[in-house]
């Protein structure tokens, strides 16, 4: 009886590593082929298959700029935006969710139900209107059209609010009162340094989210030196690269190696991270 | 010493301010101006235009290719996101299994979260490339003899409309295991200690206790879900020529409202048509899901618990 059980259970174990060995594969394969490719002369990847890099990186590279496009520039235009949305997201978010946990002012339930719902509303189908809107006011083709929204990001505020939740130290906050802190300096001086675990998690999800976005950059971005580095990547669908596909594989992967090695970094605080923004403790 | 006699709560309004204006001017303003950018007839040409009425809803209601966007749309996400939570409630039950204890389910879980931190845009190129005629899958599907000649994967309508949600499925189901998962190891063990000495079945715990107790978090995937799903834009759009094709087939929302903005004249009226009708789909379904599903009474563990006893007991 013991000894069935025993059998059922390895054979199970088994059926689950298999599974998961095949998943593996479907999530790595894609990634890979991007890599390895991307060293890959375009002779070679026409002429067959390969799991194993080859030696045309530079050549790849060079024929990449050649064609007048500046993944460089891409670069730093992605990396200034989302380091301003990163700060812009995480201050404000945070600031907003310290209100609501720390105060108990008249409306504040209705407020923390409204944040739940706006995480609900699919804002970026107001695009139309906020283009509009942004080109009035002279702000279309200037980044500030899409850091400052941010300073409303009703998911970070709900992520900010479980997250602030679960530390928040009344008692603390009572000593600084006595030595007579003000309201705005117990929040930076006492509070954020406390919070920086979750001020972390929460500006890795705002930096990712940043360095992705492409729709929004994609109609309020014009200018082709502002382009952000999914636009760029977007011109490498073009004509001009038509045939040059170890080029183009190498700038996918020039965009993707970044992302790999911050995340073999930080995968521990993205992977609790996003745990933390659906549950309710 | 207590100090509640000192009542400094107003404090919260300074707090939630720079939020509330910046809603307003960012967030309010732009639903309010696209809805009235959708009763004219705007374009970024004559960068002026003249109340309609409901004539840029009437012709989209009466526009096949609007039609079809909306169900391609739909379409499309269930078709990910069955399959997906699908995934995520077998692999979670499978990592959070005593009985199997699985190893390094950290390292699996990072593995398959991967291509979620990857640029959508990026994504929806390789793709392109992957499927490509000369591209790596015609080569291995020839070459193992899958498929006799190469084939263009991205000129059938079918086709490419399942590309579209296997990318959408690779690139979300890391993310929904994880989130998942971490609602099942919240769920109290002596829940499952206890209906084990009752002798329940693996199969019955999981209907009885963990379904029931995961419910809020599988609400929320859905609803989350759903509103990304209605916004899917740069996959269908990247990953052929941007409009749709082959014939319509991975035309999304989006993609049409993006087309009717850039068109030769900028019909930003038509587009803020577009994207009003689809706001309100999305919003009504998205918050119908979210009040109607959601049980009226806090559905604490205790008290899911005891329904589940005291049903075991009246057996």
């Amino acid at each position: 009886m013991l000894n069935k059980y025993k059998f059922q259970t390895n054979l199970m174990r088994t059926v689950v590593y298999i599974v998961l060995v095949l998943l593996v594969i479907i999530t790595i394969v894609p990634i890979w082929l991007l890599l390895v490719n991307a060293t890959r002369s375009t002779t070679e990847i026409q002429q067959g298959l390969s799991m194993f890099p080859s030696t045309h990186l530079v050549d790849n590279y060079n024929i990449l700029i050649s064609k007048g496009i500046n993944i460089p520039r891409g670069f730093a235009n992605s990396l200034f935006v989302a380091v301003a949305s990163t700060i812009i997201t995480v201050y404000f978010s945070m600031l907003t969710a310290y209100g609501i946990v720390v105060y108990e002012f008249k409306g504040r339930r209705f407020f923390s139900n409204f944040i739940v719902v706006l995480v609900m509303i699919p804002m970026q189908l107001t695009i139309i209107g906020f283009f509009q809107y942004m080109s009035r006011l002279g702000l279309t083709d200037n980044y500030a059209s899409l850091i400052l929204p941010l300073i409303a990001n009703a998911g970070g505020v709900f992520f900010g609010k479980q997250y602030l939740e679960s530390m928040v130290i009344q008692d603390l906050i009572d000593a600084a009162r006595i030595d007579g802190a003000s309201e705005l300096h117990i929040f930076h001086n006492i509070m954020m340094p406390l919070a920086v675990p979750g001020a972390a998690t929460l500006g890795i999800f705002a930096f990712v989210g940043s360095w992705n976005n492409f729709f929004n950059a994609f109609i309020l971005i014009t200018s082709i030196e502002k382009y952000t580095l999914p636009m760029v990547v977007k011109t490498l669908r073009g004509d001009v690269y038509r045939t040059e596909y170890g080029a183009i594989y190498l700038g996918l992967a020039i965009t993707v190696v970044p992302v790999i090695i911050l995340y073999v970094v930080f995968s521990r605080y993205i992977i609790s991270g996003i745990a933390m923004g659906a549950i309710k403790e | 010493m207590k100090l509640t006699g000192i009542n400094r709560n107003y404090y919260g309004y300074f707090f939630i301010a720079p939020f509330i204006i910046g809603f307003l001017v960012f967030g309010l303003y732009p639903v309010y101006n696209t809805l009235a950018l959708s009763f004219t007839d705007y374009t970024l040409m004559s960068r002026g235009g003249s109340f309609i009425g409901l004539r840029n809803f009437q012709v989209l209601f009466a526009d096949e290719l609007f039609v079809k966007a909306i169900k391609n749309t739909w379409l499309i996400w269930m078709l990910n996101f069955i399959p997906q939570i699908g995934a995520a409630l077998l692999l979670s039950a499978w990592f959070t299994s005593v009985r199997l204890k699985i190893k390094a389910v950290g390292v699996w879980r990072a593995i398959f979260y991967l291509p979620n931190l990857i640029i959508p845009a990026v994504v929806a190129a390789l793709f392109n490339s992957l499927f490509a005629f000369y591209g790596p899958v015609n080569q291995f599907m020839v070459r193992a003899g899958f498929l006799p000649e190469a084939m263009h994967f991205l000129q059938n309508a079918n086709i490419a409309r399942g590309i579209v949600v296997f990318i959408q499925w690779w690139m979300w189901f890391g993310q929904t295991i994880i989130i998942v998962m971490a609602g099942m190891t919240s769920i109290p063990v002596h829940l499952y200690e206890a209906a084990m000495v009752d002798g329940a079945s693996a199969s019955q715990m999981f209907r009885r206790i963990t379904l029931p107790l995961l419910k809020p978090i599988l609400i929320y995937i859905f609803v989350t879900s759903l509103v990304g799903g209605m916004q899917m834009f740069e996959i269908p759009y990247l990953l052929t020529d941007g409009r749709g094709a082959p014939s319509n087939s991975i035309m999304t929302n989006n993609i049409l409202m993006y087309m009717k903005f850039a068109s030769s004249k900028g019909h930003i009226g038509a587009a803020s048509a577009v994207g009003v009708l689809v706001f309100l789909m999305t919003t009504i379904s998205a918050l119908s899901i979210f009040f109607f599903m959601r049980d009226r009474d806090d559905s604490s563990v205790d008290k899911t618990a005891r329904k589940w006893f005291s049903k075991k007991n009246k057996s």
